[in-house]
């Protein structure tokens, strides 16, 4: 396992160091600088404000009785997956010229239906589990 | 020493029975194969672009880059929520304490920062062009494949970093294996490593089965919606699709427009000649081209950014032009454009491409519209959208 451990490490490391050699080498000094500016960032944002949230989303889902609690962590999930991909296609609707073809649908619209479906699922779900525990209780 | 034992009252304390190495090595496998996915069909896009002389593009089959670049985009597509999940997962890691122990820890966090920040953007930007959004000022191409060589080799050296965790993770069963907090297994009293055998995490709501099935079905949704501007059957999916070939003028959509390519005089010159220069030099006009003998050719056009559709193509053989040119198959063919500057104003084949490719005049059963090359462009199989070069006035034999 070491002999693996320090092959992927050096190979790693010659790639990374191939890629920020080009970029040092071939960007400009501002764009360059910009970069950073987005690696930081990206970084930043990520840990300092997506994380977070989705922390304290989930500590406040605590307080949902465990048995509906599933379903409603679940539909978050996969909810929250799906609007990711989608905000940028919001922000970014009917922006380009026509014949592109490009950004033509109604994103908003689709993802609630998307979101709509989701939660569709995790209640359908849910109700099943309500009368199978009934049943199981009663039976 | 100071360990994990002694962080102050007031630092974060995960406690999360859903994270574990076994759900975070489950992730983080798929996430690796994605990666590799982008890497290489990544890599086969950048080749498209310069072939070396002795190993051209094929011509055969048509629909290779359809499938690689498709590949590419969607595979990168998915990896954005896979990404967030993997992120999760080990977000206590983040909260180690000390923060740095020693040389080799520090080592260790910089190259995940290099990870971390490497594919967050690399995802993003990616993504982001294939909205046609370019919201930064570098060249996308090129800091796109150096970010690339930076991503794949802080995946390579995170795999290196991390092959025991990985080993430990996949090895353990799911509903069993350690909780993932701020305090590293190794330190961690309560883990297997240390006592023996333990109890299992208990999960009163979603446990981490239920967590990789919800996570699977909102990418799945994610996939199945957006994958359809590459495979035509899905694109009745295609709720989050970006483009709509059949939307397109002649049911394909165009990226560069006349207009933006400065060309909408030039192109409708009556006078237009195509110039054919090698050994036995020549000029065509269209009425001449016209006249050739014809050929009907079914390739896709596909672009960089992922879409594709299928088309039906007329026009004269490229290799016609050739031979009466003095070239033959082997020779090396430069096509240019009427657009006076640009990137892609013009393109050079080589190989089984010289004889597949057509001077097209004719889209879909109908004239070239002036947003897709009119009076005459390039089409060839296996071949990024953009090096199909429109409003052609040259073509060089070599």
């Amino acid at each position: 396992m070491r002999l693996y451990r320090i092959a992927l490490a050096v190979a790693g490391g010659m790639l990374i160091a191939l890629g920020a050699f080009r970029l040092v080498t071939e960007l400009d000094r501002p764009d360059l600088v910009t970069l950073g500016l987005w690696l930081l960032v990206a970084v930043a944002l990520h840990d300092g404000v997506i994380a977070p949230l989705t922390v304290g989303v989930g500590v406040t889902l605590t307080r949902v009785p465990p048995r509906a609690r599933r379903y409603v962590q679940g539909a978050l999930v996969a909810g929250a997956l799906i609007t990711v991909v989608a905000i940028p296609l919001i922000d970014r609707k009917g922006t380009q010229p026509a014949v592109k073809a490009i950004l033509l649908r109604d994103y908003a619209g689709n993802l609630a239906l998307l979101l709509g479906l989701t939660a569709g699922v995790a209640v359908v779900l849910y109700v099943a589990r309500v009368l199978r525990d009934r049943r199981s209780s009663t039976g | 020493m100071l360990g994990p034992m002694d962080r102050p009252g007031w630092w974060p304390r995960f406690s999360s029975p859903l994270r574990s190495t076994a759900v975070t090595a489950r992730i983080g496998r798929l996430l690796g194969i994605g990666f590799g996915i982008c890497f290489v069909t990544g890599m086969l896009s950048h080749y498209q672009y310069g072939p070396w002389s002795w190993l051209p593009e094929p011509a055969n089959p048509v629909w290779a880059y359809r499938v690689t670049q498709g590949l590419h985009v969607a595979t990168g597509v998915a990896l954005i929520p896979l990404l967030l999940v993997k992120l999760w997962s080990v977000y206590p890691n983040l909260f180690r304490w000390p923060a740095l122990r020693s040389f080799k820890h520090a080592v260790e966090r910089l190259s995940v920062f290099v990870l971390v920040s490497s594919a967050l953007v690399q995802l993003t930007t990616g993504f982001l062009n294939t909205l046609n959004w370019y919201p930064w000022p570098w060249s996308f191409p090129s800091t796109h494949r150096y970010l690339g060589y930076v991503l794949i080799g802080s995946v390579l050296v995170h795999v290196g970093v991390k092959l025991p965790d990985i080993r430990y993770g996949l090895q353990a069963r799911l509903s069993e294996a350690d909780v993932l907090t701020e305090v590293p297994w190794s330190e961690n009293p309560q883990a297997h490593s240390n006592a023996g055998v333990v109890a299992p995490p208990r999960m009163p709501a979603l446990d981490r089965r239920g967590l990789l099935l919800s996570v699977a079905a909102g990418i799945g949704v994610v996939v199945v919606t957006t994958v359809g501007q590459t495979l035509t059957p899905l694109s009745r999916l295609g709720l989050l699709a970006t483009r709509q070939a059949s939307k397109g003028p002649q049911g394909v959509p165009v990226n560069k427009t006349a207009e933006s390519a400065r060309v909408v005089d030039l192109a409708q010159d009556p006078a237009w000649l195509l110039e054919v220069m090698g050994p036995a030099p020549f000029s065509l006009s269209l009425a001449e081209l016209e006249s050739m003998e014809k050929a009907e050719r079914r390739f896709p056009i596909t672009c960089v950014e992922g879409w594709s559709v299928g088309a039906d193509w007329r026009g004269v053989p490229l290799i016609d032009v050739v031979r009466r040119a003095g070239g033959d198959a082997g020779s090396a063919v430069t096509v240019t454009s009427l657009q006076p500057d640009g990137p892609y104003n013009h393109s050079t084949l080589t190989g089984p491409q010289v004889e597949a490719a057509l001077l097209a005049t004719h889209l879909n059963g109908e004239r070239l519209n002036l947003d897709h090359g009119y009076p005459l462009r390039l089409i060839a199989p296996n071949r990024a959208g953009v090096l199909n070069t429109k409003w052609l006035t040259r073509v060089e034999v070599t």
